[in-house]
């Protein structure tokens, strides 16, 4: 194992690391042939369904599902009283798979049928009785957190289901010495992943004892260890296997109550049993992105010179808690490390609501306050009438840097990013000046953003583990238990394999993740799987290489030093004659008295630190930074908003595939765009008012700007996989203060309240003091 | 439950005839998914609006979600699964592997179905035409600017079919993950 070594050393052997590859998963997705949860069919599976509250806080009086076992073909009919009543929650536990004894959104899961067909399930549903007590409730964080607001946790006085304070440096010093402070009130609203396949699981149960699951769950391991734990079983006793997972965003880390009642519909039934999603399901019951209050306040000197912060979170939880403690404190914490800043101070507050319960979203909270942030930034450009690339670029964190938290960036893009973007949208020396033509103004706007590469936090973990088999045939196997939820990990992972090994691409395959097979992983989360995962195959690959020349050496009666692998081939570096293919080498070791197989092994722990007691460390192995400029035009008349042009470039440390980097920049770009200008989930008294595709608008292909380019920035991260570095994330959080800026820049009306719609937009410019010309900040 | 009246349906999937005996509400999504077992065909929203869904019935895109599985009876079903012939994928198909045009791949049954019949009617759309002629299908993972590259290359791909250059047919390519060519490197 080795932890933190610098990886970077040996150059690749393959020339594949780099490559526009076509995926491994390829043939499998454009056939139809790839199995999501929903595809698999076992026999006499059941069907499950979940009846949920209809109002927003109730007590539950009565629960009789007596007439509903009777419907024919019924096979069980489930409350919280058949469950262990065990709550989960990575951090709070305070949700149980049904609720118990009360319901705190509309959407709470009250009971669950499973069914031999689905009019059977359908039919009990309609027939289990509730009897509800209505409560008083409370929608909005502000007055959540007010005296005498409804209470929805007893445990949790004043509906504060967690809270921070971080300080750093002296903030009053700071503001002193400020020739300019920003001070302003941003907020952001619930947006929905809507990956396009609902969250769907198969799960069987038989006379084994073991509860195995097929689910589109993007963290395999974690999701076996959280299920055991509410389960109340042995993690062993869940086998826990991905299949193809049709998108995911942070959506299906399994924080949701779905899993828990398709595991223990299968456990009461003793069958297997399927749920499905519909997709009013997820809008009503998933976990969406955190909305949330931020009050920024930011000192400038007159140089530009960020010398002060200060702010204030109000993060949305919802009705229960998943990951937002942590979630809160990303708004909170990440984004400082964007800027050489000294002087800080962050309180943070998060509070429930009689609302669907929040969660990770692509980003997981560092997009909110990179809006407010990046937003505040032009802001005080235009004060200090400096140009706010100039600005930017003044106070832009640099490699080397150990930026206020602790964080040691050991490689940094942020800066040529911000160059490459602004110049790309016709930003050369100065911004471009606003055009007008009759009712459109034109505007360009740019901010930038910084995320990280996993991050040290389970069990002071943040590592990854894999097996590479080099078989007989010679092509060879990845095992690795990270999993894939579309970003194309497995393709990533058989190129790392080959460039290190030294074997033709073709002749890799990478796994499915399988808790029973494959080594252990903690999933998708925290852009890591690429950097951390990635890191893990090297040393797997690297072993299995070693392997291959011992064998080498012993059959030539040569050192193992003198002999390398390339293309498949094993060779003597002085007398290159000397060669055997690398299937050669394999059958011969098996193929002998005491044979074994070749399999590499490979761990790795990035040289991170979990943080201290004040949230200072280097939580992360390595710190991707990217930026994005937007080209807008505002039709003054409507307040509609257009995007023309946005470019994204991102510091990957170093492009894998350039052609799944750029896939990962322009989804995310365009995700942004949906969140920065038409995505909300829109809630009155509790109620989501939009909860399918038609009323909920994610950007179709003909809505997206005419232009969208991304720009990979490549300045390789001596941590990272051959220079890699995470990506997923990053990408999302520049975009909507790109947009702000580039709209604010064309009409000169500051929209703080996200999205940014024509209404709002239309309300702006007829406010006395917007109403003006567009007054170019330069 | 009330016991329903089943009906005859005969229709024609992916070149297969078929007799099947379905209730007349049974939509046609399910009845290829779960009666055929076609799983290709993906379920995004069951009210019309992601294109996940979509096959082609005589020719014309249709959201199966909506399609009663009746109203195709006496008609030809194309799914996913029909593309590919005798092992070869479609060029649609060869083309969405080299530019990469989708990550989880959730849409892309529905997505390369759409640009099928896309192209059928108009062999050589402009990019404005490929946007708009799929703007029925969602596609939340890719921004879309990888798939509107695919469906431009599969033009290329399909009229160096159509003039037959005998010497060089598209074939998947000798590479196990390759789509044209060896494999090393996609459409640019
Ligand atoms: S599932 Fe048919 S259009 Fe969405
Ligand atoms: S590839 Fe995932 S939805 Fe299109």
């Amino acid at each position: 194992m080795s932890t933190g070594a610098r990886t970077v050393t040996a150059p690749g052997r393959s020339g594949v690391v780099g490559a526009r590859v076509p995926r491994v998963d390829g043939k499998e997705k454009v056939t139809g042939e790839a199995a999501y949860a929903a595809d698999i069919a076992l026999p006499r599976v059941l069907v499950g369904k979940v009846l949920r509250s209809p109002y927003p806080h109730a007590r539950l009086l009565r629960v009789d599902t007596s007439k509903a076992r009777r419907v024919p073909g019924v096979k069980a009919v489930i409350t919280a009283e058949d469950t262990p009543k065990i709550p989960h929650g990575l951090f709070v536990k305070d949700t149980y798979p049904l609720a118990l004894e009360r319901v705190r959104y509309v959407g709470d899961e009250v009971a669950a049928v499973a069914a031999a067909i689905e009019e059977a399930a359908s039919e009990a549903l309609e027939l289990i009785e509730v009897e509800y007590e209505e409560l008083p409730a409370v929608f909005d964080p502000l007055e959540a957190m007010a005296p005498g607001a409804p209470q929805l946790h007893a445990d949790r006085p004043g509906n504060i289901a967690y809270q921070l304070s971080v300080e750093r440096g002296d903030v009053e010093a700071g503001f002193r010495q400020a020739a300019h402070v920003i001070e302003e009130r941003f907020t952001t609203h619930a947006t929905y992943h809507a990956y396009l396949e609902p969250i769907a699981s198969v799960v069987s149960y038989g006379h084994t004892g073991k509860l195995t699951v097929w689910a589109s769950a993007q963290e395999p391991f974690m999701t076996q260890a959280e299920l055991a734990e509410a389960l109340h079983l042995p993690p062993s006793d869940i086998h826990f296997i991905q299949p193809h997972v049709g998108g995911a965003f942070g959506g299906k880390t399994m924080d949701d109550n779905h899993l828990y009642i398709s595991c223990l519909l299968a456990l009461k039934t003793r069958a297997a049993v399927k749920l499905v999603n519909t997709r009013e399901d997820e809008f009503v019951a998933s976990r969406p992105r955190v909305p949330t209050v931020i009050d920024l306040k930011v000192g400038f000197a007159g140089d530009g010179a960020i010398v002060a912060k200060e702010a204030r979170v109000v993060s949305d939880n919802g009705a229960y808690t998943s990951r937002t403690p942590v979630i809160m404190r990303t708004t909170c914490i990440r984004a400082d490390s964007l800027y050489r800043l000294q002087n800080l101070r962050t309180h943070g507050y998060l509070v429930y609501t009689n609302k669907i319960p929040t969660g990770s979203m692509r980003g997981f909270g560092n997009p909110q306050m990179h809006f407010a942030l990046e937003s505040v930034m032009d802001m005080a450009a235009r004060e200090l009438g400096m140009d706010p690339l100039a600005l930017r670029l003044r106070n832009a964190t640099q490699a080397g840097d150990v930026t206020v938290h602790g964080w040691r960036v050991a490689s940094c893009g942020l800066s040529e990013c911000l160059e490459r973007t602004a110049a790309e949208v016709g930003w050369r020396g100065a911004r471009p000046a606003p055009g007008a033509s009759g009712t459109k103004r034109r505007g360009v706007g740019l901010a930038c953003a910084t995320h990280v590469s996993g991050r040290r936090h389970f069990g002071n973990y943040d590592g990854s583990s894999a097996l590479v088999k080099v078989n007989e045939d010679g092509r060879v196997v990845v095992l690795s238990g990270e999993g894939d939820v579309g970003q194309g990990s497995r393709t990533i992972f058989a190129q790392i394999a080959a460039e290190e090994l030294g074997v033709p691409y073709e002749d890799v395959d990478v796994t499915m993740a399988d808790t029973e097979s494959t080594p252990f992983g903690m999933g998708s989360h925290a852009s890591k799987v690429t950097f951390v995962g990635g890191n893990a195959v090297r040393v797997a690959a690297a072993d299995a290489r070693r392997q291959l020349l011992e064998i080498t050496a012993r059959l030539f009666e040569a050192r193992a030093e003198d002999l390398a692998i390339q293309d498949g081939r094993i060779f003597h570096r002085e007398l290159p004659q000397r060669a055997l293919t690398v299937a050669e080498a394999a059958k011969a070791h098996i193929y002998r008295q005491g044979g074994e197989p070749v399999i590499g092994k490979g761990a790795w722990d990035p040289p991170s630190e979990l943080h201290d007691k004040t949230f200072y460390g280097n939580i992360s192995g390595a710190y991707p930074f990217g930026a994005c400029a937007a080209e807008v035009e505002v039709d003054v008349e409507s307040g509609e908003v257009k995007v023309l042009r946005i470019v994204s470039a991102a510091d990957v440390g170093r492009a894998i595939n350039p052609m799944l980097a750029e896939g990962q920049i322009e989804g995310g770009v365009i995700q942004g765009l949906g969140y920065a200008l038409c995505e909300e989930i829109r809630n009155e008294e509790g109620r989501v008012l939009n909860p399918n595709f038609s009323d909920y608008r994610i950007m179709a292909c003909e809505d997206i700007p005419v232009e969208v380019k991304a720009i990979l920035v490549e300045p390789v991260d001596p941590y990272g996989p051959f220079g890699a570095k995470g990506l997923g994330e990053l990408v999302v959080a520049p975009v909507a203060p790109a947009v702000a800026n580039a709209v604010a820049h064309a009409v000169g009306a500051r929209i703080t309240s996200l999205p940014i719609t024509a209404e709002k937009l239309f309300t702006a410019l007829r406010r006395p003091q917007a109403s003006r010309p567009a007054t170019p900040n330069r | 439950m009330s016991p329903r009246q089943k009906r005859q349906l005969s229709l024609e999937v992916n070149g297969e005839p078929y007799e099947l005996l379905v209730e007349p509400h049974w939509l046609l999504v399910d009845v290829l998914r779960d009666q055929l077992h076609l799983t290709g065909t993906k379920i995004g929203c069951g009210i019309g609006v992601c294109g996940a869904c979509t096959v082609l019935v005589d020719g014309q895109a249709v959201s199966s979600c909506l399609a009663l599985a009746v109203d195709a009876h006496g008609k030809a079903v194309t799914t996913i699964e029909g593309l590919a012939r005798e092992g070869r994928l479609h060029p649609i198909q060869q083309a969405f592997i080299a530019c990469g045009g989708f990550q989880c791949g959730f849409c892309t049954p529905g997505m390369i179905m759409g640009a099928k019949e896309l192209l059928d009617r108009n062999p050589a759309p402009t990019e404005e035409e490929i946007r708009a002629g799929l703007s029925g299908n969602l596609c939340r993972c890719t921004g879309y600017v990888k798939i509107i590259e695919s469906v431009q290359v599969a033009v290329r791909l399909l009229q160096e079919e159509m003039a037959g250059e005998a010497g060089a047919p598209v074939s998947p390519g000798p590479g196990r993950h390759a789509a044209v060519g060896s494999g090393q490197g996609g459409a640019r």
